[in-house]
């Protein structure tokens, strides 16, 4: 099943839209220093807040478009899940689990490619916005709530691993 | 001639944003994404929801950098794009102030803000006016709009500063008005520090 992408611009707001959904381009520095910055402020959870922020504003763009396509089957959401994350600009991903775990690999990361890109290597894991986009994903495929999935990366392209691998498991 | 804004707008807006077979989405010397405003506007909210009053300041400071930054590089990168070279620059006839306002077409081509320039005093000082943002949809309280701060603050920086990449930490940008606080369009003051 191919995602279907429908992209407006409004001539009076000057926004841009896929899917009903309003979007907006950015590029890695921003995405960088937003993941630099909640790791500044870790003791205040700082990666939390990145990781649900993602899940909770990528939920309602999966949730429409199941809806609106009548696609009922947790294989086809995940799916259709990992095209939105390669449509949106993340990166790309193989996807595979159940409602109680999974494992995502992802072959190229935005988050993990602009850091490098920026800084060079980490010495620990970054890509808090994917795991919150994996998290939301599962959530939305298995029709669960918010925070229905742990998501931990135990492989990482900004340490050098030629893949991120995301663990996910039932909360 | 000066720049015309909404032609910019509509011929930068025919120019298809589509990731490759990685899912990265490479252009104007950066890596791009397409994301929800709802993200953007969640993160910046919480991020200020969960600091302490006494690093309230830190964290605004720190929002506004990190589309500063990416203002100055990204900004940079389209300015000296195969795009801007040929949809903004035939139009440029007053020099810096009409490269200003073909990087404000930009920033609303790319749907950061439905913005322009009201005022430039060379090298000194400019006004931005922006009539409709995402940021302004946000939840939070007071001026929030973190974001056109920091690229505005920046946009002026290519514009006036040192040549790139020396030109950083010239200006700085305050909001002054902001429709989230119920003013009727969102106004940007950006000055030499």
């Amino acid at each position: 099943m191919n995602l279907e992408l429908s992209h407006t611009f409004d001539e009076a707001s000057f926004r841009h839209f896929v899917n009903g959904h309003n979007v907006v381009l950015h590029c890695h520095h921003y995405m960088s220093l937003t993941t630099r910055l909640s790791e500044d402020f870790a003791d205040l959870g700082g990666p939390r807040v990145l990781r649900e922020a993602t899940e909770d504003s990528i939920r309602p763009v999966l949730d429409s478009y199941f809806a609106e396509h009548k696609v009922t089957s947790p294989a086809d959401r995940l799916d259709l899940g990992r095209q939105y994350f390669s449509a949106m600009g993340l990166g790309r991903m193989e996807v595979s689990g159940s409602a109680t775990e999974g494992q995502v690999t992802l072959r190229h990361s935005h988050v993990d490619e602009g850091w490098v890109q920026k800084w060079g290597a980490h010495d620990k894991p970054v890509n808090h916005v994917g795991c919150g986009f994996v998290a939301a994903m599962f959530a939305a495929a298995f029709d669960r709530p918010a925070r229905s999935f742990q998501v931990t990366e135990s492989a990482s392209i900004v340490m050098g691993a030629p893949a991120s691998v995301l663990a996910v498991r039932q909360a | 001639m000066t720049v015309m804004r909404d032609q910019v707008v509509k011929s930068l807006v025919q120019v298809e944003v589509k990731a490759n077979e990685d899912g990265l989405m490479p252009g104007f010397n950066v890596l791009v994404n397409q994301l929800p405003t709802s993200f953007w506007n969640t993160v910046a909210e919480r991020f200020m929801a969960i600091a302490p009053p006494d690093r309230k300041a830190d964290m605004e400071k720190a929002l506004v950098n990190c589309a500063y930054e990416c203002g100055y590089h990204t900004g940079y990168g389209i300015v000296s794009s195969p795009e801007f070279q040929s949809v903004v620059m035939p139009m440029v006839t007053e020099g810096a102030k009409d490269v200003l306002r073909g990087a404000f077409a930009v920033f609303t081509a790319w749907g950061w803000a439905k913005s322009g320039v009201v005022q430039v005093r060379d090298g000194e000082r400019m006004v931005i006016r922006a009539v409709d943002y995402y940021e302004a949809d946000s939840g939070g309280s007071g001026l929030r709009a973190y974001m056109v701060r920091g690229v505005s603050a920046a946009f002026m920086e290519l514009a006036y500063a040192e040549p790139y990449p020396n030109g950083m930490n010239t200006f700085s940008c305050e909001q002054t008005l902001g429709r989230e606080v119920g003013d009727p369009h969102g106004e940007f003051v950006i000055t030499k520090k």
